[in-house]
């Protein structure tokens, strides 16, 4: 960015170039020769992953952080105390264990199943089932609430046919709307995990005897401990953290995310709410301690002589598995189809004729923002594949000293809600004396955000996948003479790239639908599609916000297609874009 | 060929770096543009600005609407580099907020005599030419399959047959809810008004989080009564849905939208155009449009805010509100509310 700022003063430009040469690994390498070079790189590479973690995400918090310890009378407790001696914060804390445990055990269940059902049966439509398991990322998160009230509502269309009276606002409706919104990360992962066995484990299993479910918690189970861990891990803070769901469809149930927007939104108190924001630091830690210890002696099951699974056919199984999957897959598609019936109504729920009048937007700008959308989502999908794929890489390669910070700095920002993220960046960015205030108000910060916002998903994705190929493709590189790079060009890129090619997707579908952190980020000429659809939301136009969602999911299953297209026209037709 | 990988990856990084360079904003101001924060609805400033833009074809003005709260907050979190060179129909109860008014300098525009001297401040650095007020929408259908009787006033909302029934905005968050309970407070006085919100908060079903929500609510039949305000009803009505608008009979808590000039801005020069602008004859036409209240005189209330049933002469069913007061209480007020009504 620097080169082209300066283009027009020729002698800063050579100094600059000078000064990169100087500390271009490359040129060091290149000096050092051998393994000396080799080793400086090893040492280097955990840094090129650090830096912009600490900037982006830590130089961000420092800020949220010494904010929470602002008080009037100066730098103190006051904020915390103030906080943590009311009962009420007591309660918050309860509702968010109830609604994020809950949702976790539910989410991690159905997800296995559905990801089982795709991975090791011979169920058909495989691909349409693994597509409907996907949908709720296409959608803002806000309209999977929306959907949930139309059909469930007092005045949804379930108790409109049938008469019915009940109403889903409140703990049930938050942790249903919640399993929605995280169901497809989990399934990402166990799909990811599942999809990698070796058929000799299934054969010998087989051979000696046992029985399908006995193979099932002897085999399967322990291969995919480490994906339980980690969509456990992803599935806590995403819900702990979400504050879309429980304010659309939660009523008067209130958790600690919400209570950060309370504070921050309504009141202006900056203070409390980066108090609340550290107090949702904490139990995200301790899940990530917890997983890091559990997962502490794992075992690889993809060697260097694994054979691909074959799997056997099994009326019965399949049946089952059948019947267990379509129902998941049905709320799915109810959930986001009645949204795009009602975008195309004429007014909801009173008058059901066909209409396209809510297509006409009338919000500011118009469509303008899902332009700008769809060009962060594509600098964020860039952006993102490298810093996570780097990131998974480095952690679980290089073993380096810096292993476990960095490995701590990668999935950090699952535990910053995105919310105080976003506020985090306006303090730190927008100062003048900042280093990188030019960048606020451009769309790369915007994309930015995103892919750190979303960072610590990105990177278990790649991570669980890194971990399923075996080491010892390193160590026979390495005693072949293959160097650092070589190795990481010949073997892992190759076994990687599908991999990816699937976090490069994530971070763009994750860039569309995204709202709780940019919404601070926006300016005049940097709106973002979602913040319309909220803008519309807000505004009572709920078929017109119904409308915009449609057009933002028709922009990512677009995308989705003309990536397939590409990757079958480059020979890649067997890798399977959504990982 | 064994550092191929390296120069490849520096070769890529340098190719990003030049790709996002071109993303970055242009820095500099450029004369004949200025950027305005406000909080009226969606639809309303666009119509505004509509009128702007045929006046001041020299000024680009960049638009940003957020709601209140939201700009509130903005406004601060930038406060260190504010963006924008004019705040925009903003609620008074925010703008008197001392690190709102430290940002802004005072301005006397052309024609500020207009505006009667209680809707401005003694130093010049508000004036406020709108507002709105609060009213609940009832949803006809609603009340029809549960026989309810049409509430008139907020004393009949603390009927037991509408326990369940009743939604009204989470005044932590949404202005609308404030100014509700403040002008509650205003007119009962303090100790009659927390026994009455107390009363009402058996019946009230959700505190939600915006103004404007309680309303579309009982529009969509979720719900048969959203305390919300008159204008959100007045546009539902005009939608098509099955509501009716009602003012409280105690009198309508109301809202006053201020515009200032920014101290820091960059573009003092059609900054103060804009805001002269924002008192001139074809602006306040298009209030008149737009605005169920307008503290200017010149115009005359358009035919569907009647027939919607609001009355022609607006101050007669308006509590006379001390802004003053919300504005320095609303911290113990909010506290008061969350210790003892919060859920």
């Amino acid at each position: 960015m620097a080169l082209s700022r300066q283009e027009d003063e020729p002698s800063p430009r050579l100094l600059f170039r000078r000064m990169l040469t100087m500390i271009s690994p490359a040129v060091f390498v290149r000096k050092m020769k051998g393994a000396d070079g080799e080793a400086l790189l090893r040492g280097l590479m955990p840094l090129l992953v650090a830096l912009p973690l600490v900037l982006f995400v830590l130089y961000p918090m420092v800020h949220i952080l010494g904010r929470s310890f602002q008080t009037p009378e100066g730098a103190g407790f006051g904020n915390y105390i103030s906080v943590m001696g009311t009962s009420r914060f007591l309660g918050l804390v309860y509702n968010s264990f109830a609604v994020t445990l809950m949702t976790t055990g539910i989410t991690l269940i159905l997800a296995y199943v559905y990801a089982y059902a795709i991975q090791r049966t011979r169920i058909p439509f495989k691909n349409a089932f693994r597509l409907f398991a996907l949908i709720p990322v296409f959608a803002p998160s806000l309209v999977q609430a929306q959907g949930l009230v139309l059909l469930l509502g007092r005045n949804g269309l379930i108790n409109r046919t049938f008469g019915t009276d009940f109403s889903i606002y409140g703990y049930w409706g938050i942790v249903i709307a919640s399993v929605l919104y995280v169901f497809p990360y989990a399934f990402l992962i166990f799909s990811a995990s599942l999809a990698m066995a070796d058929n000799r484990l299934y054969e010998s299993s087989r051979i000696l005897g046992a029985g399908s479910v006995r193979t099932f918690l002897k085999v399967t189970l322990p291969s995919t401990r480490f994906a339980v861990m980690a969509s456990g891990f992803v599935v806590f803070t995403l819900v702990m953290t979400d504050f879309g769901n429980p304010m659309v469809i939660g009523g008067d149930y209130s958790v600690l995310a919400t209570e950060v927007y309370n504070q921050v939104i309504g009141q202006a108190n900056f203070e409390m709410g980066a108090v609340i924001g550290m107090v949702l630091l904490l139990p995200v830690a301790l899940a990530v301690a917890l997983e890091k210890w559990l997962t502490g002696g794992r075992n690889m099951e993809i060697s260097d002589r694994a054979q691909p699974l074959r799997i056997q056919p099994h009326l019965p199984r399949d049946l089952a598995f059948g019947s267990l999957v379509l129902p998941m897959a049905s709320v799915i598609i109810a959930v986001v189809g009645v949204v795009i019936f009602a975008s195309f109504t004429h007014l909801w729920p009173y008058r059901m004729e066909f209409s396209l009048r809510h297509y006409n937007f009338d919000v500011q700008n118009g469509i303008a923002p899902l332009w700008n959308s769809i060009y962060i989502g594509l600098m964020a999908a860039g952006i993102g594949v490298i810093a996570a794929g780097l990131g998974a890489w480095v952690t679980e390669r290089c073993r380096t000293f810096m292993d476990g910070p960095l490995y701590f700095l990668c999935i950090a920002p699952a535990a910053i809600p995105g919310m105080v993220l976003g506020l985090g960046y306006v303090l730190a960015f927008n100062h003048p004396s900042s280093p990188l205030a030019m960048l606020y108000g451009s769309l790369l910060l915007l994309a930015v955000c995103n892919v750190y916002h979303y960072h610590a998903q990105g990177f278990l994705i790649a991570s669980t996948s890194m971990k399923q190929i075996a080491g010892t493709y390193d160590e026979a590189s390495a005693a072949l003479g293959g160097s650092f790079i070589r190795t990481l060009r010949k073997i892992t890129l190759p076994l990687m790239w599908p991999t990816l090619v699937g976090v490069a997707v994530f971070f763009f579908m994750r860039s569309m639908v995204t709202l709780s952190a940019v919404i601070f980020l926006i300016t005049p000429s940097t709106q973002v599609a979602a913040v319309s659809v909220l803008m519309l939301e807000d505004r009572g136009a709920v078929n017109q916000a119904a409308a915009f969602s449609v057009c933002i999911m028709a922009v990512v299953v677009g995308v989705l297609l003309v990536a397939r297209l590409l990757l079958n026209a480059f020979g890649y037709r067997h890798i399977s874009l959504i990982r | 060929m064994k550092f191929w990988g390296i120069k490849s990856f520096m070769v890529c990084l340098f190719a990003a770096a030049g790709i996002m360079g071109a993303f970055l904003p242009a820095t500099g101001v450029h004369a004949g543009e200025i950027t305005v924060y406000t909080s009226y609805e969606e639809d309303e400033a666009a119509a505004f600005l509509a009128a702007a833009r045929r006046d001041l074809p020299d000024i680009k003005v960049n638009l940003l609407r957020l709601s209140t709260g939201d700009l509130h907050a903005r406004m601060l979190a930038e406060s260190a580099n504010p963006r924008h060179d004019v705040i925009w129909g903003w609620a008074v109860t925010n703008m008197v907020d001392p690190r709102i008014l430290n940002m802004l300098e005072p301005y006397r525009p052309q024609g500020i005599e207009k505006v009667p001297a209680r809707f401005r401040d003694t130093e010049n650095r508000w004036f406020a030419t709108t507002g709105y007020m609060a009213a609940f929408c009832v949803n006809n259908e609603v009340l029809k399959r549960r026989n309810l009787p049409m509430p008139t006033s907020w004393e009949d909302l603390l009927k037991p047959e509408f326990k369940g029934e009743v939604v009204m905005p989470n005044p932590a968050s949404s202005g609308t809810g404030y100014l509700q309970i403040a002008s509650i407070l205003q007119m009962k006085g303090e100790d009659k008004g927390w026994r009455y919100l107390e009363d009402l908060d058996k019946n009230i079903a959700q505190y939600i989080k915006s103004g404007s929500r309680p309303c579309n609510a009982a529009s969509a039949g979720e719900f048969a009564v959203g305390a919300s305000f008159a204008l959100r009803a007045i546009k539902n009505i005009d939608e098509g849905f099955p509501i009716t608008m009602v003012i409280p009979s105690e009198g309508a808590g109301n809202e006053l939208e201020a515009t200032g000039l920014m101290k820091s801005s960059r573009n003092k020069k059609d900054a103060k155009r804009f805001i002269d602008w924002a008192l001139s004859a074809n602006a306040v036409n298009e209030y008149y449009r737009w605005k169920e209240i307008v503290t200017v005189s010149g115009g005359t209330m358009p035919k569907n805010f009647v027939a919607a049933g609001l009355p022609e002469d607006i101050g007669s069913v308006m509590v006379d509100m001390d802004f003053n007061w919300s504005a320095t209480n609303r911290d113990r007020i909010l506290n008061t509310w969350q210790q003892r009504l919060e859920r």
